[in-house]
């Protein structure tokens, strides 16, 4: 046997010429992309190194405020409707006269209606005006070196409180008050708190316009650093429970208090350690002691018009046949806000749920933090072996990175078969903490189709309004997690309510009167989640009407209007949701902004409700800063919420964005502060030097290796 | 056997034409290596000039230009004396400018004057040694109407481009180096990095 070996060499040799053409081809590919992507770097504002919460600009405080902010809440609850006080105390600790600001979270359904400043012996009361000329009596009145207070909605379930010339050493009490309907799930009552703003992230590509910046500007803060301890903004909390039935099995989880008795009906109930740091959400919850309440109808007449609220609460779901199919698709949310408590909670519920999950199902899972994974490529059948794929994946998750939830949400709601009858599911396990909720409502409102969106809140302060609107708007429910103790039962209880709704195709219908009843789009209803409609109508009078489909049989229940109890809140609750819905029909663009906003501006005014149009402004009219003394203005540091891991959410970037002056703490006069652009200052030369080298030495060798081809092979 | 004559002709035309896109291959090497190496070139040169161009400003007390086609003139020298490196600065806080030296950022104080004066450059030609400065180096800046100070480095900080404030009447005269952040890097990105010096 002879190998015919220089034939084969060239053979080889030709291969091998193949292989480096190929080879050149893919540099010259990946140099001209490089180079496209250099030229397009100043477009992106953001390629910043993954590994760190984008926080706009206001970075973290290392020093003391001047101006300590002590808080406290008095709240009233008198059957389904919880009336909250919330006095914020500036003490100005410095020898100068100061402006601060401060940035807190209500509960997304609540509405601000009263704001007080108390100055020394004197009480100055709000007024409701629109939120541009508010800010401008404001600013008028400080310039003047008068007293000002002023509450913006920079968020639905996010304010800011200003005050203006609080003098070196003095006290400024700012008082707002508002109402909230109390949450019913499942027999249960509750009430939440939510105490801190958790800081959130800022989607690079949302901030295309001055806008943007701006309004990413207003919903953060700066964050306290842990080392100066959790004294900061210490909040008191006193409830007066009088939910006109004996309370039962009254908890709160996350804080410990101290309840006393009022008589066989009422209880207050008081942080037992007086005062807690404002780092994770406060909530209340309690049972009737006695059979589920029935719930009933509430009134309140004003300006003439008649304000209802009802609540509806569906037939217990013991008649539910086997469960179809489904399809559930689990989006967990391992960004660097979830670092610490919160991602082993998340994980623990996606494990359960997993754990439930049956083979004629199909299922994905979907991470994400700023990068996205979809485990399987499309939805797969729930077989043993993918589900332990799924275990896997679940238990190696590590919570770092910034949150871009659009697209995972875009990711999720990918449905391939949209005209099917199954029920598609889609499970978000996240704290919520991103500035641009108004995209992901847009998405869900256009693009949710047969899919149902269920909200499960990880963590000590979610933002329960993105959850909320989430759910509603994608038909779903919501579901708070706030400590890991609570996962079994939360998930067990939202998985067997997700087996079937219990009313589907709801329909409400007034006989006798014509009402306009808040929320137009009425959600399908889950086992223990009542139905809370709100309704205006010029006389009261009739049934309300809900009827709707249990299974495929109909169903329907009646509420006499007659019955109705009197409750002073009830006009102002209507109102509230029904800015809620307004802004629904914005996501869904069946107004344009402007409409929505002069709609919300009219509710605003007419209930004296602080909107995102509309801002109470209490000015002092004693002018109380002499001429020639200049204001600083702070913006007053916030806690991490608790279970928060600083170090993942700063790591490595801890001097980013401290006030850039050299000696100067976080109180510069305003007017002494300017921004500067700093211009792009670096060449590259020496990429393009290697580039070319790079080149350079690809030619070289080629035609070193045509030489060597060419000599051995005569032509 | 029977292939190679086939593809014989192909190979013999396939060569030449290999040869030739090799050799285009080699040529494009060769420019972007020049391009590459022409700017510290340029940078340095032009430093040499412009030296040469601050001499004379500072004895006409105003600014002369180092070439006759300049489009911006030496405002200022800093040197820093630990590292032995010297810069003339440019004014305008232009691309172009950048090129050739530091330049003030017009939105700071002018060199040498009281207020928060801002020079950027470029990270890797004449900012290239911000890495190596040290809180407590002196910074000197030298203004072409002849007025003298003295920094010293005060802090570092790493701030986005858009993310940088500062005091418009600080206690004392302040003086900002910016360049990119990373500094060894090659991406572009939104970060700088910023040396504090204060007077004194």
């Amino acid at each position: 046997m002879i190998i015919p070996v220089p034939r084969l060499s060239r053979a080889g040799q030709r291969l091998a010429a193949g292989l480096f053409l190929l080879l050149l081809v893919a540099l010259a590919t990946a140099l001209i992309a490089g180079r496209l992507d250099a030229a397009d770097g100043e477009a992106e504002p953001d390629a910043i190194g993954s590994g760190t919460l984008l926080l706009q600009g206001k970075g973290v405080a290392e020093a003391m405020p001047a101006v300590r902010l002590g808080t406290d809440m008095d709240v009233t609850v008198s059957g389904q409707i919880a009336r909250v006080r919330v006095t914020q105390a500036f003490r100005n600790t410095s020898a100068s006269w100061m402006e601060a600001t401060y940035l807190y979270p209500l509960p997304e359904s609540g509405a601000v209606d009263s704001l007080k400043m108390v100055v020394g012996q004197r009480v100055i009361v709000g007024r409701i005006k629109r939120r541009v000329e508010a800010r401008d009596i404001y600013e008028k009145a400080k310039a003047e070196g008068k007293k000002a207070g002023l509450v913006e909605q920079e968020r639905p379930n996010m304010f800011r409180n200003s005050v203006a010339n609080v003098g070196p050493g003095e006290t400024v009490l700012i008082q707002i008050e508002y109402q909230a309907p109390v949450r019913q799930q499942g027999g249960e009552f509750s009430l939440r708190l939510p105490l801190v703003v958790g800081p959130r992230y800022v989607p690079p590509q949302s901030m295309a316009d001055a806008t943007a910046v701006a309004d990413a500007g207003a919903v953060t803060a700066p964050l306290a650093d842990p080392k100066l301890g959790k004294s900061l903004n210490p909040v008191s909390i006193a409830v007066h429970l009088a939910p006109g039935f004996a309370p039962a099995n009254l908890i709160s989880p996350y804080h410990k208090v101290a309840i006393s008795d009022d008589g066989p009906q009422a209880r207050t109930i008081r942080l037992a350690d007086g005062s807690v740091p404002a780092d994770r959400d406060f909530e209340l919850r309690w049972r009737s002691a006695t059979a589920d309440p029935v719930l009933g109808v509430w009134h309140q007449k004003q300006h003439g018009k008649h304000y209802v609220m009802a609540a509806i609460t569906p037939p217990t779901a013991d008649a539910i046949g086997p469960v179809p199919p489904r399809e559930m698709i689990f989006v967990i949310d391992n960004s660097g806000s979830m670092a610490g408590d919160s991602m082993a909670e998340a994980k623990k519920s996606l494990l359960h749920a997993l754990d439930t999950l049956r083979p004629q199902d199909r299922f994905n899972v979907i991470r994400f933090d700023d990068t996205l994974t979809l485990l399987f490529e499309a939805p797969v059948a729930a077989s043993a072996d993918q589900v332990a794929i799924a275990r896997r994946f679940t238990e190696g998750l590590d919570a770092n990175g910034g949150t871009e939830m659009l697209p995972a949400l875009k990711a999720a709601l990918v449905d391939a078969d949209p005209g099917s009858t199954m029920l598609r599911q889609l499970i978000f396990l996240t704290d919520g903490s991103i500035s641009n909720e108004r995209e992901m409502l847009e998405e869900v409102g256009a693009h949710a189709g047969r899919s149902r969106i269920f909200m499960v809140g990880i963590g000590s302060a979610p933002n329960n309004y993105l959850m909320t609107r989430m759910a509603e708007v994608g038909r779903g429910t919501y579901t708070n997690i706030g400590s890991a103790a609570e996962v079994e039962a939360r998930m067990t209880a939202l998985l067997d309510r997700l087996k079937a709704p219990a009313v589907r195709n709801l329909k409400v219908a007034v006989s006798g009167s014509a009402m306009e009843i808040v929320p137009a789009d009425l959600p399908d209803l889950y086992a223990g989640e009542p139905l809370v409609l709100l309704g205006r109508a010029d006389d009261l009078a009739g049934t309300l009407v809900v009827s709707g489909l249990i299974g495929d049989k109909p169903w329907r229940t009646e509420v006499r209007l007659a019955d109705a109890i009197d409750s002073p809140a009830v006009a102002r609750l209507w109102a509230k949701r029904r800015i809620d819905d307004v802004e629904v029909t914005r996501w869904m663009h069946v107004v344009n902004d402007a409409t929505a906003d002069e709609t919300i501006a009219q509710l605003g005014l007419g209930f004296a409700l602080v909107t995102s149009q509309t801002s109470l402004v209490a000015v002092d009219e004693t002018p109380s800063r002499p001429a020639g003394e200049r204001l600083r203005r702070e913006e007053l540091p916030l806690l991490l919420p608790a279970g928060w891991d600083f170090d993942v959410l700063f790591g490595g970037a801890g001097a980013k964005g401290k006030a850039d002056v050299p000696g100067g703490g976080a109180s510069v006069p305003e007017e002494e502060v300017e921004q500067v652009e700093l211009p792009e200052t670096a060449t590259g030369f020496l990429g393009t030097i290697g580039q070319g080298a790079l080149l350079l030495v690809a030619g070289l060798v080629g035609l070193w290796l045509m030489h060597r081809r060419g000599g051995r092979v005569p032509a | 056997m029977s292939i190679v004559p086939g593809l014989w002709g192909v190979r013999v035309f396939g060569r030449g034409l290999g040869r030739f896109v090799l050799a285009g291959l080699c040529f494009a090497g060769l420019m972007l290596i020049a391009k590459g190496a022409w700017i510290p070139a340029k940078a340095a040169v032009a430093q040499l000039l412009l030296e040469r161009a601050f001499d004379r400003s500072l004895a006409a007390h105003a600014p002369v230009k180092a070439w006759g086609w300049a489009d911006t003139a030496p405002v200022a020298r800093i040197s820093v004396p630990r590292l032995g490196r010297r810069q003339i600065v440019l004014g305008g806080g232009s691309g172009e400018a950048m090129a050739f030296g530091p330049t003030l950022l017009p939105a700071g104080a002018e060199a040498g004057e009281d207020g928060t004066t801002i020079i950027a450059a470029h990270r890797d030609t004449h900012f290239a040694f911000l890495g190596e400065l040290r809180v407590g180096d002196a910074i000197d800046v030298e203004a072409v109407s002849g007025k003298r100070r003295r920094y010293r480095v005060a802090r570092m900080a790493v701030v986005r481009w858009d993310g940088f404030n500062v005091q418009r009447h600080p206690a004392r005269a302040t003086l900002a180096l910016a360049s990119c952040w990373p500094l060894g890097a090659q991406a572009r990105g939104p970060l700088r990095y910023v040396v504090w010096a204060v007077e004194g």
